[in-house]
């Protein structure tokens, strides 16, 4: 909030602007109540409330103790006998002065800290992400680099003995299991790419088509026998977004689809709807099991799917995928559909959120 | 004896180098290799390499430097290695002379055939010998007629504006090679024009509604995102 250049000086304006309008409303409740009861012995408490508020409202410590400056001022000019005088022999009043004063001092501090402790709290759990994200990551990628050199040293020392069938099926496996370290590896940079969380991604505006078939022409690379059929918009549809961080969303939707869903055939497809610019993966493959359905975009997820088979890569690359998205300020959703296949979902907003902008 | 194309690999991995020596040299190609930035300049003008494939991290001189002093006296055609975190890179590669790029981690067929298309541009001088004869470009059910100033898909008028016809012609003359969006834009609209991508993607948008049966899986003009775009190689 703070942190961003930008978004500082119009927090400042905020502040300012929450500590006059409740200085206001204390003010025109002292004068109205003032008109049913001469006493005022109340009109303290209120301007306490008000100090409370204020100290509470915004950041630091200077507009709770502005607050209370103006507090007393009004309290001893306006609210107190003599109405439109300043009277500072009145008894007690250093003792209001130092209440006020002390009230809201004490609030913005608890207030401080409050918000010191949410940051930090933040930042441990992405400490804890990174964590697991690490661990999971190092584990998975111990397994096919086990395979690659097991495989190349089997070739070297065995030249003579082994039949070429034999070379060549090893040889396949060490190219195949180096593909997919490749696909891990650029789900890494895709977060690294997104920073720490706090950096902006470099959007631009985008023709959706332009992103599926982008996606589409590398994805048929890779896998030719699978049926992709791919949806444009009707109307030409330009999209806020970071192209390759999105195109990598929509290669892991359909690697995840192709290998773990064996899928056959896949929908891609883009869309405007109300919410923003949808995008939707669907395939005829075997679904998403439905214990795993609830977490399924957890960064948690690869070491539960870890019993040897072939899912490895699918936690991670949903949990990037979800992050991506995230990042993105939209959201995504996996279903099973009833005719067979799962189908992924997600939207990203067509206007730069305001708080973008600021 | 046939005499082989000769390709100069500018790479300073080791292993990389190698194995794209070995795949060229399978392939019918004569391969030298430099390692570093002053190895390649003493390369390039002591052999006269057909094509070059040059890295763009190299340890002692940036890459971009051997592409500006190449181009300054040669128009050996210049494919480019780059990673796929530095998106910026290409581009400006591209505005700066290259022919073409790839990105790591490639696999050997799209490598083959980048070098395929580099060496065959430059066997035709003009950017498309066959428009200068004909008139003409044809690409599957895609004509461009520059004589009459229309583009037809499968027979029919695509009814292009000016402005889409001028972008559908200026990628023709240059098909199977990536253009650049400022390199687009200054072509169309002149040098000062403001390096402004939007008109061009709507253009483009446009275009694509007219001219493909899905735009989603286009047959003629190819997006390379953040790139720019590139026509399919003529028949």
């Amino acid at each position: 909030m703070g942190s961003r250049p930008g978004g500082r000086g119009k927090r400042r304006l905020q502040c300012w602007a929450v500590t006059a309008g409740l200085l206001l409303l204390g003010c025109a409740l002292s004068g109205a109540l003032l008109a049913l009861d001469h006493t005022g012995g109340f009109v303290s408490m209120i301007f306490v409330l008000v100090v409370v508020l204020v100290a509470r409202l915004t950041d630091g410590y200077a507009y709770g103790a502005a607050a209370s400056f103006v507090g007393v001022v009004c309290v001893n000019y306006i609210f107190t006998y003599p109405y439109w005088e300043f009277n500072f022999t009145i008894s007690g009043y250093p003792l209001t002065f130092f209440t006020m004063l002390s009230v809201s001092l004490i609030v913005s501090a608890l207030t401080s800290q409050i918000k010191r402790q949410e940051q930090l709290r933040v930042e441990t759990d992405r400490e804890t992400m990174r964590a697991n994200l690490l661990r999971a990551v190092s584990h998975d990628l111990r397994t096919p680099l086990t395979s690659i050199v097991g495989s190349a040293s089997a070739i070297l020392e065995n030249d003579a003995l082994l039949p070429p069938q034999q070379k060549t099926a090893l040889l396949r496996n060490v190219r195949s299991e180096a593909q997919w370290l490749i696909r891990m590896v650029e789900n890494l940079l895709s977060i690294t790419r997104m920073g720490d969380g706090t950096a902006r991604l470099s959007k631009e505006l985008e023709a959706a088509e332009e992103v599926l078939s982008s996606v589409a022409g590398k994805f048929q690379q890779r896998f030719p026998g699978i049926q992709l059929t791919l949806t444009a918009p009707r109307e030409a549809l330009f999209v806020p977004m970071d192209a390759i961080l999105i195109e990598q969303v929509l290669m892991n939707l359909l690697e995840n689809a192709a290998a773990h869903g064996q899928s056959s055939a896949i929908l891609l497809s883009a869309e405007r709807q109300s919410a923003g610019a949808v995008f939707t993966v669907r395939d005829n493959g075997l679904g998403i099991p439905e214990e795993i359905l609830p977490e399924i975009f957890s960064p948690a997820l690869p070491g539960k799917l870890h019993a040897g088979d072939d899912r490895r890569n699918m936690g991670i690359g949903l949990s990037v995928c979800s992050s991506i998205v995230k990042a993105h300020g939209g959201s995504m959703s996996a279903c099973n559909v009833r005719e067979g296949g799962a189908m992924f979902r997600f939207t990203l907003p067509m206007e730069e959120s305001e708080e973008v902008l600021s | 004896m046939k005499i082989k194309d000769r390709v100069l690999i500018v790479e300073d991995e080791q292993s990389i180098s190698s194995f794209i020596a070995a795949v060229l040299e399978a392939n019918g190609y004569d391969a030298l290799t430099a390692r570093t930035g002053s190895e390649a300049v003493s390369a390039i003008t002591s052999h006269c390499p057909d094509v070059i494939l040059l890295d763009l991290g190299l340890p002692d001189m940036d890459g971009m430097g051997i592409l500006k002093f190449v181009r300054e006296w040669s128009t050996c055609p210049i494919v480019v290695v780059s990673a796929r975190e530095h998106e910026r890179d290409k581009v400006e590669a591209l505005d700066a002379g290259a022919d073409d790029y790839i990105v790591k981690p490639f696999g050997t067929s799209e490598l083959l055939a980048r070098i395929r298309t580099a060496i065959r541009h430059t066997r035709t001088p003009l950017p498309n010998s066959d428009i200068a004869q004909s008139g003409q470009f044809r690409a599957k059910g895609l004509v461009i007629d520059y004589d009459k100033h229309q583009v037809l898909v499968d027979g029919e008028n695509a009814r292009l504006t000016q402005n889409e016809y001028k972008l559908v012609s200026l990628l023709g003359k240059h098909a199977g090679r990536v253009l650049t969006y400022d390199f687009i834009i200054r072509q169309l609209w002149g040098p000062g024009a403001k390096s402004d991508n939007q008109i061009l993607r709507v253009n483009m948008a446009n275009i694509r509604r007219k001219i493909e049966k899905n735009p989603a899986q286009p047959e003629y003009i190819f997006t390379e995102i953040g790139v720019g775009y590139r026509m399919v190689d003529p028949d």
